[in-house]
């Protein structure tokens, strides 16, 4: 065990690494782009802001003319302190509190839908793989490479139009019924599912077929494999086969690239939300970079890349858990 | 898998039940008038109406605070607000407002000339919030008496009374006690505007009633509106469509059939072209663009007609000669011009180019054995001026001319324009109650910076001694006779000259539902601009606004 503890903090060490890069990275590239937030807020007006205002917003927010590493001195030091700086596009917000005001609900839908997908595409991954050949084998894999080889924004402005602008079954935004005031009661949470229901399924429909596949080839590879002939010739059910001894080895190397899919959902959610206008963090993330608000893009990604690494960690723990191997 | 099978009929009763719920929330009955006017995901409280670069929730800088006059654009006129009179004096260095009596703060303490005081020196004191850089030439702000403010100018300059009524007023016995006001939110406002009361704050939707001490009587009559966060155009469009907006001020393409012709009776549109004039900008610094024949047989070969009709939706006409909008149009002087480079004349364009001695062979156009390319930068996604850009394109080849399109990112395209890092860019120009703003910014020799050196507005670098001589007079003068004549002489310079050339003008978009309030601004009663977008005119809408008996 004691080895076990020594991986694991390695592993820390390593991430840790890594975020400090990331957080250098997330200063140095934004400041790469042409252009600056007071310019562009300037010209959202098209004309109509004289252009002495200028100064004046260069003033509030504080610019100067520093070098860029003092800046960044500054900004990590800040960063130590939990001070993530005021956002430019909703000055004189905080980064934190605006990043705090998505973040909920974002985790709540890409949650949600990761795990949904996660696991039925797995689980479907798996009886296919078991029963290959069968009708399912043959029908759902290519029909769900079909789906998910729509490009997203296609689908999910499809399903928006049709299940609800035009049947009425499903709210087109929003994640809670206006009237409500947010809190924990059973309207208020159906209400909260009803309106994740549709961006939800969109991402479940389109993340299934990937975990499905990768679940269905390494299940036939695990099948193959003689402890399974063994298992199947000492006459144990079928079930606790397919079950404990083929799908608990398949899935270990999907559980590594769950965590690396949450990265990616955190950023695909951007999407998602401006389609079906979620109020959660991807949509932010999306002005912040159009309004070159670099604070607000600094915070959204250091909260991409923490869930990120805290994710990776903790799936370095449970791979420990589940695969003997890794702990020798 | 039987298990899968076994479990749908409970997803097709969750899918029905969760149906019910549909009909309850889609349709939703909110009391007060929806407005779209900002597009954003989720709301963030802020209602500090001196915080540059509209980071304020619309309307707190015209709705739920007021300014001391309004212009409306439509009228061509100030109408007085909080304050009553502006006089100036002889000299015009001196202006005096008489402030409005029997108004009142929302939290019911008196408002009066001392508000208007702290406001100027707020101004002074946080450099951050003089946007309009008053304090560049006013000298000082005092009382002459609780109702009087007197405005004393360091050199002399009347178009700063523009700058100086449009002010938004903050009370002083609030604010005197806010200790950092550049970064104070103000969550719960105290305003003298129609709207003063924050019902509700959620990051999806937000609530104002009206003010209890309104001071115009009987005014508001709509008790309360409510804001829906609308990320998107797309998303503003169907919640209009639907009929769950009532006012909104979005660009909607082929309006008739998307938005009226699915409720006739309730659904209008009004797009006055009173925004600013497009242009497409030459270069002046770069050889052929610097000669203004040049630039004249440019304008003669643009199919300005196409340009509207196609890239605009029909929703604008191709600009008048003066490039002032039809917003504009009193400034027009009405005489006949030997000169008529608006419109669209290809052979024309071609005798001016043979006549500078370019030569037309194989469909190209060259000088010294050079052909001539030119590229056209535009924003990547402004679709509309895409068109428009592709369109010029073409018409360009026409005449022999190779103008390549190229989209930038925001960000880019804006700093090529300021560095004058382009040779033809489609982009908009400076706006203002009277054309001094747009042709001072299209030809003043003192805003001509170098190559390279960022500039905020002649992006186009082209410089004009007799321009500045004729904004000197204007700056310097109140007599409205004389204002005519310089902008009238500054008209004759440009379309001489031609120093950018004018596309089209930009409407202003506003859409409006009948089904529950009326007394909406339309092209019979042209009272105030419809578009919630111009601020503070949208004020002038707000008041008299009222619900359908």
């Amino acid at each position: 065990m004691n080895t076990s503890v020594q991986y694991l903090l390695k592993r820390l060490g390593i991430y840790t690494i890594a975020g400090w890069a990331a957080v250098t990275l997330n200063f140095f590239i934004p400041r790469m782009m042409p252009g600056d937030p007071v310019s562009v807020m300037f010209a959202s007006f098209r004309g109509k802001l004289k252009p002495e205002a200028i100064e004046a917003l260069k003033q509030t927010f504080g610019f100067t003319d520093e070098p860029l590493l003092n800046k960044y001195i500054n900004y990590l030091s800040h960063l130590l302190k939990g001070d993530l700086g005021i956002s430019t596009a909703y000055f004189p917000e905080k980064v934190s509190s605006i990043i705090l005001s998505g973040l909920g609900w974002t985790l709540l839908l890409v949650g949600i839908s990761l795990i949904i997908s996660f696991v039925i595409g797995s689980l479907i991954g798996m009886i296919i793989a078991w029963k290959r050949d069968g009708k399912l084998d043959s029908i759902l894999p290519p029909s769900f490479s079909f789906i998910s080889s729509f490009p997203y924004f296609f689908t999910a402005m499809l399903l928006l139009y049709f299940l609800g602008f035009k049947l009425g079954w499903f709210p087109i935004r929003h994640a809670y019924n206006s009237d409500l005031i947010p809190g924990f009661n059973i309207e208020f949470i159906v209400s909260c599912l009803h309106h994740a229901l549709l961006p939800a399924s969109t991402l479940i429909f389109m993340g299934i077929g990937g975990w499905m596949l990768q679940m269905r080839n390494n299940m036939i590879g695990t099948i193959s494999t003689d402890y399974i002939s063994f298992a199947k010739s000492k006459g144990l059910s079928q079930k606790r086969i397919m079950i404990w001894y083929a799908a608990k080895n398949a899935i270990l190397p999907i559980i590594t690239s769950f965590g690396m899919a949450i990265g990616f959902i955190l950023n695909g959610t951007i999407l998602t939300e401006i389609i079906f206008s979620y109020p959660g963090q991807g949509y932010i993330l999306f002005q912040a970079v159009q309004a070159q608000d670099f604070q607000l893009m600094q915070g959204i990604f250091l909260t991409i890349t923490l869930s990120v690494l805290a994710a990776n960690w903790l799936i370095d723990i449970l791979v420990l858990i589940l695969d003997p191997r890794t702990r020798k | 898998m039987k298990l899968i099978f076994k479990y749908i009929p409970y997803a097709i009763v969750g899918i029905f039940a969760f149906q019910q719920c549909a009909d309850s929330t889609t349709k939703k009955n909110y009391k007060g008038l929806v407005v779209s006017q900002e597009q954003q995901a989720s709301w963030i409280r802020n209602f500090n109406p001196l915080t540059p670069g509209g980071s304020a929730r619309w309307p707190t800088a015209a709705g739920i605070y007021e300014p001391l006059m309004i212009y409306n654009s439509m009228k061509g006129k100030y109408i007085p607000w909080l304050a009553v009179k502006h006089e100036w004096n002889v000299r015009n260095d001196i202006l005096i407002l008489d402030i409005r009596k029997d108004v009142s703060w929302s939290d019911s303490q008196p408002f009066s000339g001392k508000d208007v005081l702290f406001t100027f020196n707020l101004l002074k004191e946080f450099p951050a919030f003089d946007i309009r850089a008053l304090w560049s030439y006013l000298e000082s702000v005092k009382l002459l008496n609780e109702y009087e403010v007197e405005f004393t100018f360091s050199s002399i300059y009347v178009p700063g009374l523009d700058a100086i009524v449009g002010q938004t007023i903050v009370p002083e016995h609030i604010w005197s006690k806010v200790e950092d006001p550049i970064k104070f939110t103000n969550p719960d406002p105290v305003g003298t505007g129609p709207y003063t009361e924050i019902l509700k704050f959620q990051n999806q939707v937000w609530e104002l009633g009206k003010n209890p001490n309104y001071w115009q009587p009987g005014k508001p009559k709509v008790e309360k509106l409510t804001f829906p966060a609308f990320p998107t155009n797309v998303q503003a469009t169907y919640a209009l469509i639907n009929g769950e907006v009532d006012w909104a001020g979005n660009f909607i393409p082929a309006i008739d059939r998307i938005f009226v012709d699915k409720n006739p009776e309730n659904h209008h549109y009004w797009f006055p072209r009173s925004g600013g004039s497009i242009f497409l900008y030459p270069n002046t610094t770069k050889k052929h663009l610097n000669n203004k024949a040049f630039r004249k047989a440019i304008s003669y070969s643009i199919d300005r007609e196409l340009i509207a009709k196609v890239a605009m939706y029909d929703y604008t006409v191709p600009a008048d000669i003066t490039a002032l909008s039809e917003g504009m149009s009193r400034w027009r002087e009405n005489k006949k011009r030997n000169e008529n480079w608006n419109k669209f004349n290809r052979d024309k364009a071609i005798s001016l180019l043979d006549s500078l001695k370019y030569s037309f062979s194989k469909d190209k156009t060259s000088y010294d054995n050079n052909e001539l390319a030119f590229e056209i930068i535009v924003v990547s996604g402004w679709s509309d001026w895409i068109r428009a850009a592709q369109i010029i394109s073409r018409n360009l080849k026409a005449i022999g001319i190779n103008a390549s399109v190229r989209t930038y990112d925001f960000g880019t395209w804006f700093s090529k324009l300021q560095t004058g890092d382009f040779d033809l860019a489609i982009a908009w120009a400076e706006k203002g109650n009277t054309p001094y703003n747009l042709y001072r910014g299209l030809m003043s020799q003192k805003l001509v910076k170098p190559i390279d050196e960022t500039s905020s507005l002649n992006w186009h670098r082209y410089g004009n001694a007799e321009i500045d001589v004729l904004c000197q007079q204007y700056e310097k003068t109140s007599d409205p006779k004389l204002i005519k004549n310089i902008i009238f002489k500054m008209q004759d310079i440009f379309i001489e000259n031609l120093p950018a050339i004018p596309l089209f003008s930009e409407p202003s978009w506003g859409e409006y539902n009948t089904s529950r309030f009326t007394n909406f601004p339309n092209e019979q009663n042209p009272y105030a601009q419809l578009s919630p977008n111009n601020v503070p005119e949208n004020l002038l809408v707000l008041i008299e606004l009222e619900p359908v008996k």
